[in-house]
């Protein structure tokens, strides 16, 4: 008999069923059998009881279920609203604000760098760029978002080739920018 | 006698049809990825920390000196077979009937 001459009228849905079932049941097997060689091999060759030591120890490194606290048992966010004083401007600064103050203030980072590029650029091309960029570096120390950095970039593609500042061309969303350029009329 | 014999060369025929299906659902990786998924879940849902457990308690009983794979083996899978959860049994039968339904007609 061979197996092409064979359809599906062979086995109707019970059938199937049952079939499934064994398949299923075959699975499940082979999960458990998986299991007890694994296990058996961890206990002849030494390492199945690894992790137990002392009770005592145990009970130390337990995992802690506490709420504010971590699973070591360590308060996670104890630093958020701690303050730090930096060392180069001596200003007291928030600690989730420190790195990138730091970054700026000692003149070091991605953006540090680019910033004095720009102003380089700028002060080879423009003969008014001196005024504004005091107020550049105000308004960046004071605003460590992401937004600022935004702004930044948007004044750079700004001051680009040819033109002088005109206002009309400015398209900053945040009014106190218009406020700080002088008319360049 | 004639009944008997008929019924020997249906159950024939369709133990036939199951081995081909079997044989289908090994040759095109099918029975591994079921396997596969199967290990997961059941590691997933905790099932193989519970054993872990309690082979431990077995290879205590025992001694681990003189435990052998029988004795996991007997104490094991019968309970390894009622803890495995309906949510993971449900998922598993699914994909095999739809393989089933996919590749039975031959």
């Amino acid at each position: 008999m061979k197996m092409e001459d064979m359809s599906l009228s062979g086995l109707d849905n019970t059938k199937l069923e049952a079939l499934a079932h064994d398949i299923y049941a075959d699975l499940v097997e082979d999960a458990c059998l998986g299991l007890c060689f694994e296990v058996h091999r961890a206990v002849k060759q030494g390492y199945f009881f690894l992790d137990e030591t002392d009770q005592d120890s145990m009970k130390d490194f337990e995992i802690v279920d506490q709420p504010g606290v971590d699973i070591f048992g360590q308060v996670y966010n104890q630093w958020k609203n701690k303050e730090c004083v930096c060392p180069n401007c001596n200003r007291s600064i928030a600690a989730s604000r420190f790195a990138p103050h730091l970054e700026k203030c000692l003149g070091m980072g991605r953006n540090s760098s680019r910033i004095a590029n720009r102003r380089i650029a700028s002060s080879n091309n423009m003969s008014k760029s001196e005024s504004d960029q005091e107020d550049n570096d105000d308004i960046n120390d004071n605003d460590w978002s992401y937004g600022s950095e935004k702004k930044a970039k948007k004044r750079k593609s700004d001051k680009n080739p040819n033109s002088p500042r005109r206002s009309k061309s400015l398209k900053h969303k945040n009014g106190m920018w218009s406020e700080t350029i002088p008319d360049g009329n | 006698m004639h009944g008997n014999a008929m019924k020997r060369v249906n159950m024939s025929k369709e133990s036939q049809m199951r081995a081909a299906i079997n044989q289908k659902l090994i040759e095109m990786g099918e029975r591994e990825r079921l396997k596969e998924l199967l290990r997961a879940k059941l590691i997933e849902c905790g099932w193989k920390d519970q054993l872990k457990a309690h082979c431990k308690d077995v290879i205590r009983e025992k001694g681990f000196e003189h435990v052998t794979v029988e004795d996991l083996v007997a104490e094991i899978t019968p309970k390894g077979r009622a803890l495995v959860p309906d949510s993971v049994k449900k998922e598993l039968l699914q994909r095999i009937r739809a393989f089933l339904a996919q590749h039975s007609a031959l």
